[in-house]
């Protein structure tokens, strides 16, 4: 196992490193050597933001690769000047891991019925959404789209299980990839503590947006409406909170 | 089934009490947040309530997980109740530290959940660490307004 830095020396050998980068012509060809460091070490974050996406019941390998193309894009794309990585990174590989829920397709082998029950359970969704201004209630649901509730829980149940695989499959994965989860808990000791206390000075209305658009993945309309605030509230209180967050980490780095 | 005597509470929605009792290993963490998730769901949760029930449930039990002895297990607790769901869970470990020393899983644990306690109890060889929170069936209760 390697041995990681504490967080702070990470991130201002991550802000340097990034400058470097910047610094660097297209075609030399230390570009590509650094560029391959700079996601290799980030591979932690991408390993534990595909973890919270398993939840969907898909695998988490398949996930760590979806999260590390978002990785590989967060480190072409950022810019040092901005300050925190991971604030760039975290959305950014979020965003490719939400991407690669909404284009695949049916994993498991469900029957046409329910398939279509899905679809339309998915729009009753999003009509009953914009008329309640809030998430509908299965029962709402069924009414709406003249089902009974047990059709409604299939669609639903069958929804969560769009990227499934068995729990057979699960437990006979090789005992070798149980030790991924021991480099999560390690890795998101340094995540954690840079952030967590920040966080926690937040009040609790911005507390509740970070954590709905980047833990939850929501989008700011959905969190507008969640919230009770207008979407471009949600958006200047993101900007604020971020700049805010990154500041705050910034110092940090500097002092460290 | 035989019937058993239910709260009138857990009777309306059709769920009653459930304690699942498992192997305290991530692995087994997406099996809990899938039986909350349906639970919520048979008691007409919304269905952003069901997402947040999921991922307090997942964050409570990797944050139990996390502390448990090993080789021990997670009991995990799902109590319909008034005005929505009670999940209580707990695992053994050797250290006592409470969950809440994890400042992030903590933060979102409690933006997560309506509200959440927790208990770091003695037992004998170690420490019995729980989480209890209740989650509620729709934006009434989750709107910090």
């Amino acid at each position: 196992m390697t041995s990681q830095p504490r967080s702070e020396d990470r991130d201002s050998s991550d802000v340097e490193r990034f400058r470097e980068l910047a610094a660097l012509a297209p075609d030399d060809p230390r570009r590509a050597q650094l560029r391959g460091d700079l996601v290799s070490d980030h591979m932690d974050l991408a390993r534990n933001l595909a973890r919270k996406f398993d939840r969907r019941g898909d695998q988490l390998e398949d996930l760590v690769q979806v999260a590390t193309i978002g990785l590989i894009k967060a480190v072409d794309r950022f810019e040092a000047e901005r300050g925190n990585f991971y604030a760039f990174a975290i959305p950014t590989i979020m965003g490719e891991l939400r991407r690669h829920f909404r284009d695949t397709g049916w994993a498991v082998r469900v029957p046409r019925q329910l398939k279509e029950l899905h679809v339309t359970v998915a729009a009753g969704r999003n009509e009953l959404s914009q008329k309640l201004g809030r998430a509908p209630k299965p029962s709402e649901l069924a009414d709406h789209l003249g089902l009974t509730k047990e059709q409604v829980y299939e669609a639903l149940v069958a929804s969560a299980a769009k990227q499934g695989t068995s729990l057979d499959a699960r437990l006979a994965e090789p005992a070798g990839d149980r030790f991924g989860y021991e480099d999560d808990r390690l890795v998101e000791v340094d995540n954690r503590r840079a952030l967590g206390p920040l966080l926690a000075e937040l009040p609790e209305r911005e507390q509740k947006i970070i954590v709905l658009r980047f833990f939850r993945g929501m989008s700011q309309a959905d969190i507008a409406r969640r919230v009770g605030v207008s979407q471009m509230q949600v958006s200047r209180l993101l900007a604020k909170t971020l700049e805010r967050l990154r500041a705050a980490l910034g110092e940090d780095t500097l002092a460290g | 089934m035989s019937e058993v005597e239910t709260s009138p509470v857990s009777r309306a929605h059709g769920v009653r009490d459930v304690d699942v009792r498992v192997w305290a290993d991530a692995e087994q963490v997406p099996l809990l947040r899938s039986f909350a998730a349906d639970i919520a769901m048979r008691m007409d949760f919304d269905l952003d309530a069901i997402e947040d029930l999921r991922m307090a449930v997942d964050e409570a039990c990797s944050l139990l997980v996390r502390a448990a002895a090993g080789d021990s297990a997670l009991v995990c607790r799902f109590e319909p109740a008034e005005h929505g769901i009670r999940v209580r869970a707990e695992v053994d470990a050797e250290h006592g530290q409470p969950p809440s020393a994890d400042a992030m899983g903590w933060q979102i644990l409690t933006a997560l959940a309506t509200s959440v306690t927790e208990e770091v109890a003695p037992v004998e060889g170690g420490f019995r660490i729980r989480v209890e929170l209740l989650a509620v069936p729709g934006p009434a209760g989750a709107d910090p307004r």
